[in-house]
């Protein structure tokens, strides 16, 4: 095996901010002598709530961004700020290596600024309408905070932003170690960071997930978890080049997986199959068994349905072993930090397996007997040695990430090694692919006022024109029973999704799904928050309450096809398309899956319209402000090559290069590939824009047509994705036989080529 | 208003506020089973349900195991809330 077998991925820092502490050490010591930090909320207005205890970010200084209301920081990216550089700095990424180095940065969220968006939401609910206040409603992108510590702590050569609710700090690790592994990257910041907000704590209390009472997993007379908040951020890089630059492994990250229940919007699936699976699959990747775990740190939210699923899982997954195994959650002392949980919870394994100290489950008085697991109530314990642990982490949608930290530099069987592309036990086709591996684009389509279009009838979409105020009905494309809890852009996603997998006739087992969206569900979120406001927290709808999550549309598609591979959302403003897009290719070429679906699905939103409309005007972006929004979505199949071939599936294109860039777009486009001799080639855009065309301009593509998509439908954040099935479509059907797709935005840019094959 | 018409008007909030797409709410039985194989309704549907009683009827729905039982039928929904506003 290549050298990567040999050369694990180590955590080389850590930071944290959380209710124990603004820092790891802080934290730690807390952690460890079983301190809580829950208490009733302060940061705003509990009255009316059903449960009101929350674990909360206080008495530390924060740090202060700009004054500027649209370049200030939200508290989930002055904690992100805060934690990211904490782990920046002992692992010693000085401004010297950064500009050396090609280092990224991966972050998870959920809130985005939420806390700050409900006082412009409360105002708008006193004066509908108001101008100033709509001007600033978009300030908080789920993609501010990667942008602000981008702009403060970078510059990174990539930054993702992603999105798998109660999961998507424990995923950015994922996607990190998928850049580590290709090469392309030197080291990576990556972690999670959610400011509590009262959208949450509502929100949750309709769902009757919390408990009145500080959270209490595991115990017997458990009634739901307590909302926490913070930021934990950790630095990977392989262990040579640490080494090789004086870094000490605190840990490695030996193993990772991550699959979706594809069962219930919020409920986990009670039998822990998929979990357990998981487990399974990343003790495999890291060349471990059971008898190697130490330790498991548990998603543990205090919920019923959670800890009984969970300890279900670890029985399932840890078989003899399970008696062995101390068990503990650390949300009994800080609460469930939602989008920063899984990031937070793996720097405190991470921490375990480094002090060789077991951190306690608060709160645990009388162990629920029906749960078997060997507890940690209420204080640590140092122990000889944690060889390995694990770290759960399970979001909305059934979105499902399990970690693996080790001992570093231990002797291990085997290293690290691919991963079997699919949930283990959940009779999945016997395929597997290596890293690196070809990837085809096998099926493709786009949904909106075009109606629904699959690859080949997406071919000439550039040339037509459709009207982009057309209503856009997704219902008779999707079963109605099954479809009744998908809200508009899951519906309009689920259309695309379902019409590229079906052309595609791929299986659907171990399917993964990447859906890009920029601003979430922003008229959601302000019709939950105005009923609030209006009736108070009981009048709050639990139905809507999980549609309001970045993630949901993704997580409610999985649902929907029964896909039940890797799924996640990601955000990059105007290339929230190309992101996912890229996302999705880099899962299939990682061989962390062999089928996953990028895409995008944006409906028009009163707010967005509102606000792009005057926000535009007049800004160097004349197309966007013209142009009238429109409910569009799209997806592209991507599949490992070889599996493809192996099922005879019909092959649209070859994805024969794919870069992003931020600032460093310079290096990024030298590398780009230039258009072959004698072949029909077009940049196939979003939308032409001048920044666009100068990038276009410094690249050997300059000479080639352009096709744009904006023109034809009308403008929409997840034309990036309709960009991409485009061009697909277009060296599908001959007309073309390769294509620079090219997405720009504020500072950010993507280039996918594809090829006839 | 009668028990039947608070029933009809409970079988109208189902499809409604449950987006049960396309179900005539009067092909709804007033005994059959709202969760699991009935209706295929689940807790969280429950839930929504259970805002939209207080709001809309004016009466709250108390949590656990006394639920269950009032939200076993559209007859004990209709049931329930004609008892609590009689008191």
């Amino acid at each position: 095996m290549s050298d990567r077998a040999s050369d694990p991925l180590s955590v080389t820092g850590l930071g944290l901010v959380t209710p124990l502490g603004p820092n790891a050490e802080a934290t730690w010591s807390r952690l460890v002598k079983g301190e809580r930090a829950i208490r009733p909320v302060t940061l705003f207005d509990a009255a009316g709530q059903r449960a009101s205890f929350a674990a909360e970010v206080r008495d530390v200084d924060l740090p202060a961004g700009p004054r500027d209301v649209t370049a200030a920081w939200s508290r989930t990216s002055a904690m992100a700020m805060s934690a990211a550089g904490e782990a920046m700095r002992m692992a010693g990424l000085t401004a010297g290596l950064r500009s050396t180095r090609r280092i990224g940065l991966v972050v998870g969220g959920t809130t985005g600024g939420m806390f700050e968006t409900e006082r412009l939401l409360a105002r708008l609910h006193a004066e509908p309408g108001c101008r100033e206040v709509l001007a600033d409603m978009l300030s908080h992108p789920l993609t501010a905070t990667g942008d602000r510590l981008d702009e403060r702590l970078g510059p990174f050569c990539r930054v993702r932003t992603l999105s798998s609710a109660c999961s998507s700090g424990a995923n950015a690790l994922i996607v990190a170690a998928g850049w580590l592994l290709s090469g392309e990257v030197d080291a990576v910041v990556a972690g999670g960071s959610d400011g509590l907000c009262r959208l949450t704590l509502t929100g949750f209390n309709a769902i009757a997930a919390i408990d009145p009472e500080p959270c209490r997993p595991f115990d017997r007379k458990r009634r739901g978890t307590t909302l926490g908040e913070g930021a934990g951020f950790l630095v990977l890089e392989r262990e040579s080049s640490a080494r090789a630059r004086g870094a000490t492994p605190v840990a490695e990250l030996a193993g990772w997986a991550l699959g979706s229940e594809s069962h219930h919007i919020t409920n986990p699936d009670p039998d822990g199959a998929v979990v357990a699976a998981l487990i399974g699959r990343a003790l495999d990747r890291s060349g471990l068994t059971p008898a190697d775990v130490d330790y498991v740190n548990a998603h543990g939210t205090g919920t019923i349905a959670n800890d009984r699923m969970e300890a279900v899982a670890l029985a399932r997954a840890l078989g003899g072993e399970i008696g062995r195994v101390p068990v503990s959650s650390s949300k009994g002392q800080i609460g469930h930090t939602l989008g920063a949980a899984g990031a937070i919870e793996a720097a405190i394994t991470a921490l375990v397996v480094a002090r060789r100290t077991i951190v306690p489950t608060g709160g645990l008085d009388e162990p629920d007997p029906a749960l078997e697991l060997l507890h940690v109530p209420h204080v640590g314990r140092e122990v000889p040695r944690v060889r390995a642990a694990l770290s759960n982490a399970f979001g909305f949608g059934g979105m499902d990430t399990v970690l693996v930290f080790a001992e570093p530099s231990r002797e291990r069987r085997g290293g690290l090694r691919p991963s079997s592309a699919a949930p283990r036990g959940l009779n999945v086709a016997e395929e597997q692919t290596a890293a690196g591996a070809a990837v085809v684009v096998t099926g493709a389509a786009v949904f909106g006022p075009c109606g629904r279009l699959g690859a080949d009838e997406c071919a000439d979409l550039p040339e037509r024109r459709f009207d982009a105020g057309a209503v856009v009905d997704a219902d008779g494309f999707l079963d109605a029973a099954r479809a009744r809890r998908l809200d508009r852009a899951a519906c309009l996603g689920a259309v695309a999704v379902e019409h590229a997998l079906n052309d595609s006739k791929a299986p659907r087992d171990g399917v993964g799904v990447v859906l890009g969206s920029s601003f979430g569900s922003v008229d959601g979120c302000a019709a939950f928050m105005h009923r609030i406001f209006q009736k108070g927290p009981r009048s709050a709808s639990p139905a809507e309450f999980p549609n309001l999550v970045p993630s949901a549309a993704v997580g409610h598609v999985s649902i929907y096809g029964g896909l039940n591979g890797p799924a996640f959302g990601t955000a990059d403003l105007a290339t929230s398309g190309e992101s996912a897009v890229v996302q999705a290719w880099q899962l299939v070429s990682g061989g962390e899956a062999v089928r996953v679906v990028g895409g995008s699905a944006e409906p028009r939103g009163d707010i967005a319209e509102r606000v792009l409309s005057g926000l535009f005007d007049g800004i160097d972006a004349p197309v966007r402000s013209v142009a009238a929004r429109a409910d569009v979505a799209a997806a592209v199949l991507l599949e490992a090559e070889e599996a493809a071939r192996a099922r005879g599936g019909r092959i649209l294109a070859r994805v024969e290069q794919v870069l992003e860039w931020r600032a460093d777009r310079a290096l990024s486009l030298a590398a780009l590939r230039a258009p072959r001799a004698a072949r029909r080639s077009e940049v196939v855009q979003a939308r032409v824009t001048p920044s666009g065309e100068q990038l276009v301009a410094e690249t050997a593509w300059r000479g080639c047509p352009r096709v744009a998509c904006a023109p034809a439908l009308g403008e929409s954040d997840a034309l990036g994705a309709v960009a991409v099935a485009v061009a697909a479509g277009r060296i599908a059907t001959g007309r073309i036989d390769e294509a620079l797709v090219l997405g720009v935005a504020q500072g950010r840019g993507y280039a996918i080529v594809l090829a006839a094959v | 208003m009668n028990v039947g018409e608070l029933r009809s008007q409970i079988k109208g909030l189902l499809v409604t506020e449950l987006n049960l797409k396309g179900r005539d709410p009067a092909t709804i039985e007033d005994d059959a089973p709202l969760f699991g194989a009935g209706l295929g309704l689940d807790s969280l549907d429950a839930l929504q349900l259970a805002m939209t009683i207080e709001e809309k009827l004016g009466v709250r729905i108390p949590e656990g195991d006394e639920a269950r039982a009032i939200f076993k039928s559209v007859r004990a929904i209709a049931d329930h809330v004609a008892k609590v506003r009689s008191a």
